[in-house]
């Protein structure tokens, strides 16, 4: 199919980041339509089938106890990558730890919500949040009674998961711990497996712990709930700006930590303008800012301006050997994986989630990340290497050392590399004749050197963005 | 031989066995004449001083030893399980064999707990396999393999010699799509759980489609992703309709007499642990609803035994419940022939 590499190279990219990547077929489906279309199917999962859930949890399912392998094989398979994208992206804003309460039940069920209302407006998001027995947990709002007040979500609320530091005072914490009093979890059954868990909790609203006082939150006065807060949050252009930025610092190029936003501006103010005005102009609505972030200049011209997370960089390379599309056994490696680079998903180390940007990588978790994209490409049976052999078996004719190099790059499409990466590549492709696919009488070490250069590729310092 | 009639007096839940540690997403059940029940898990089974995926229990709960090992690791050993899917007593019941998903092969044991060895191999062809299921024993001797992601079943002997199979993938009659359960009658008619069609099909001993009744649903006698099937002495068939969180109880010509849906109770093992464990834990426990509590969780297969004992393996719940049937067997003189039209006139 003979498509433009530059267009290749940014459905490439919607798809790395509005998803987990891309094998080049896939681009080459894509890119065969308007870019503005993709982008919209993107924004509405529902046009294309959920996963096979039932062969999923046949095989996979530890039920209560383990939900690990599910979102693993939704992240690797689901036609809804957008869908699974924003799930992730919500667990890493409003990051609930299941290691406090060890009730997998609610720690599964918030993961659906994020799945089920990941593209919806804000309001309904923080609501459900608030009402989320996992959440209610984690930050103790099971303890928030109208005498004894406990701060923790009200705080958090309005510090992580809306506005950030700066845009409130210490009484509208206060006001928003007394409006969610009573706001708490039913205690679920004590679960048949001990710490696993087996029973759902669900939230309850507990009249005789609700305080009904008036209260003044963010200049407004009134006998709050829960609901009126979120309703409050939701209106102002402080929650938009953060908002905006974090859907900045995750799709487009990384931010300094959370933290410092009061005080740093942001990398591209026009950008998170952008994001605000699609924001306010549609009260909340999470999918109206997406379309404007995927269809903007300044999203297609951020190619690379992030470091991988782990959980990108696992779905990358399973997704280049193309393994775990069928129900298969080694998904506890994968997990495994992200957790030894930094990201055991539902367990982060703290409410403020993980560090993004450079912070994943320090010498420890660059061997892990490495180690593991290299030590996935060792065979070359696996599908999708086997698909990037055929394909380059189709060239026909032997390849010199730069041509088997450029043929391998297009392939897993690192970030442009640097020249002493590419000499290095070079430096292998140089050991040995001209690349054949062709010649069946070589085939086994012509096929040994391509899986060699692809492991190569991906131990690149550029293969670790995205 | 089948009865002429049957009076259905009432089909009452008898007691749960297992959860807590003791009873890790059972999988399967093998009940043995003498009263032993061996559970198969995908987790390990905690008994004292040894933990096994496979458990030797009973009715009473009384915990009787556990043997293989649980595998994490991708190349499994010998007697070791990943995903093991079902556990089968051969006629002598001196042996059980158990398929593991994971591994595409089946163990053999003897009900000591004596490894006898594996065979099985992952393929399509004749005798490999593609993540085997169910398990049953014919009057023979002969192992049938549910052969899932092959849409077939496999004949072999219990030492693995390939003797024949039947089906195919496909929706018509005699074809199969990811079949999970089978059992075999008295008579030899083999009944498969056709899975993704939502189905149960019946064969004759050397394969050939007899009939099949099912449909996909949520209604009464309707199927979702059923996952075992069983037949007890009256020819009633047993379903474990695993998408829809419950048994069917099917009469011997597949209509629908009832289904199950979970009843169960505090086993012994979970009992002792409310006794010896924290206050906090007994509080909680005073706190909660308990509705939820006795229903089936994704039950993964079901079986029966010559005293009527219905066994269903409550995977998620990590606990067997055990129902027990009460009918009484009809000759010609107790009950008329059976009607041609239904009637409402009783007298």
């Amino acid at each position: 199919m003979a498509t433009a590499t530059a267009d290749l190279d940014l459905y490439a990219h919607l798809m790395r980041r509005a998803g987990f990547g891309a094998r080049l077929d896939e681009l080459e489906v894509l890119a065969s339509r308007p870019y503005v279309d993709v982008v919209e199917d993107l924004l509405h999962p529902e046009r294309f089938p959920d996963v096979d859930i039932d062969m999923i949890e046949r095989f996979y399912s530890t039920g209560n106890a383990g939900y690990g392998p599910i979102w693993w094989s939704r992240m690797f398979n689901s036609r809804r990558q957008l869908e699974e994208k924003m799930t992730l992206f919500w667990h890493h804003i409003f990051a609930t730890g299941q290691s406090k309460s060890a009730h997998n039940p609610s720690a599964q069920a918030q993961i659906n919500m994020f799945r089920q209302l990941g593209m919806t407006d804000l309001r309904t998001l923080l609501v459900e949040l608030s009402k989320d027995p996992a959440m209610i947990f984690w930050l103790d709002n099971n303890e928030n009674l109208k005498d004894e007040p406990n701060e923790n979500y009200g705080r958090e609320l309005l510090e992580l998961f809306s506005m950030g530091v700066g845009n409130y005072t210490e009484e509208d914490v206060k006001a928003a711990a007394y409006a969610f009093t009573g706001w708490t979890l039913e205690t679920p059954i004590p679960g048949a497996g001990s710490k696993y868990g087996g029973y759902h909790s669900k939230f309850v609203y507990v009249e005789e712990e609700h305080d009904h006082s008036d209260k003044e939150f963010l200049g407004e006065t009134g006998d709050w709930d829960g609901y009126d807060i979120v309703d409050i949050i939701v209106k102002q252009p402080a929650t938009a700006r953060f908002i905006a930025r974090h859907m900045y610092n995750y799709f487009v190029a990384d931010e300094p930590p959370v933290s410092g936003w009061n005080e740093i501006p942001p990398k591209d103010s026009e950008a998170i303008n952008a994001l605000m005005e699609a924001y306010l102009g549609s009260d909340g609505d999470i999918r109206s800012m997406l379309r404007v972030l995927f269809n903007s200049e300044f999203f297609k011209e951020a190619r690379y301006m992030r470091v991988k997370t782990p959980t990108e960089l696992v779905t990358a390379v399973v997704k280049l050997t193309g393994e775990h599309q069928e129900i298969e056994i080694g998904m506890s490696r994968v997990t495994g994986a992200s957790g030894s680079m930094g990201q055991s998903l539902m367990n982060p180390l703290t409410v403020e989630g993980w560090p993004f940007g450079a912070g994943w990588i320090d010498g420890g978790t660059l061997n892990e990340r490495v180690n593991f994209a290299v030590d996935e490409l060792n065979d070359s049976d696996k599908p999708a290497v086997r698909f990037i052999i055929d394909r380059l078996k189709e060239i026909g004719h032997p390849s010199s050392p730069a041509e088997f190099v450029g043929e391998c790059v297009q392939m897993v499409r690192p970030a442009p590399l640097s020249k002493e990466s590419i000499l290095g590549l070079l430096n292998y492709a140089e050991q040995g004749q001209d690349l054949d696919l062709s010649d069946d009488s070589k085939r086994e070490i012509n096929e040994f050197r391509v899986l060699r250069m692809l492991q190569l590729i991906v131990a690149t310092r550029e293969y670790q963005l995205n | 031989m089948r009865p002429y009639g049957l009076l259905r007096a009432g089909f009452p839940y008898l007691k749960t066995i297992g959860e807590f540690m003791r009873m890790h997403f059972p999988t399967d059940v093998a009940p043995a004449r003498d009263g032993r029940l061996y559970v198969i898990g995908k987790g390990s089974m905690y008994t004292k001083g040894k933990s096994g995926p496979i458990l030797v229990t009973n009715i009473e709960d009384d915990n009787l030893g556990s043997f293989g090992w649980k595998s994490y690791e991708e190349s499994v050993a010998d007697a070791c399980f990943m995903w093991p899917m079902a556990i089968q007593l051969d006629v002598e019941q001196r042996e059980l064999y158990i398929s593991d998903s994971a591994t595409h092969r089946i163990s053999g044991f003897t009900t000591d707990g004596e490894y006898l060895g594996r065979w099985g191999e992952h393929g399509s062809g004749e005798g490999q396999l593609d993540r085997p299921s169910g398990l049953a024993i014919d009057g023979e001797d002969l192992l049938y393999v549910v052969d899932s992601m092959n849409h077939r079943v496999q004949k072999y002997t219990k030492d693995g010699r390939y003797i024949s199979h039947f089906g195919e993938f496909g929706d018509g009659p005699g074809q199969f799509n990811a079949p999970w359960g089978i059992t075999i009658d008295e008579e030899g008619t083999i009944y498969v759980a056709d899975w993704r069609n939502d189905r149960i099909q019946l064969f004759s001993p050397d394969g050939e489609f007899i009939r099949m009744f099912g449909t996909s649903g949520h209604e009464d006698g309707e199927l979702y992703r059923p996952s075992g099937v069983a037949v007890d002495m009256h020819g009633d068939i047993y379903v474990c309709d695993w998408g829809n969180n419950r048994v069917q109880l099917f009469a011997p010509d597949g209509h629908f007499v009832q289904k199950f849906v979970g009843d169960a109770t505090m086993s012994r093992a979970n009992l002792e642990r409310m006794f010896t464990r924290t206050a906090k834990l007994r509080r909680m426990r005073e706190t909660a609803a308990y509705e939820p509590e006795k229903y089936f969780a994704r039950p993964r297969s079901v079986r029966v035994d010559e005293h009527g004992h219905m066994y269903v393996p409550d995977y998620e719940h990590y606990r067997i419940q055990i129902y027990k049937k009460e009918a009484y067997v009809m000759d010609e003189a107790g009950m008329t022939p059976p009607f041609r039209v239904p009637t409402l006139n009783y007298m």
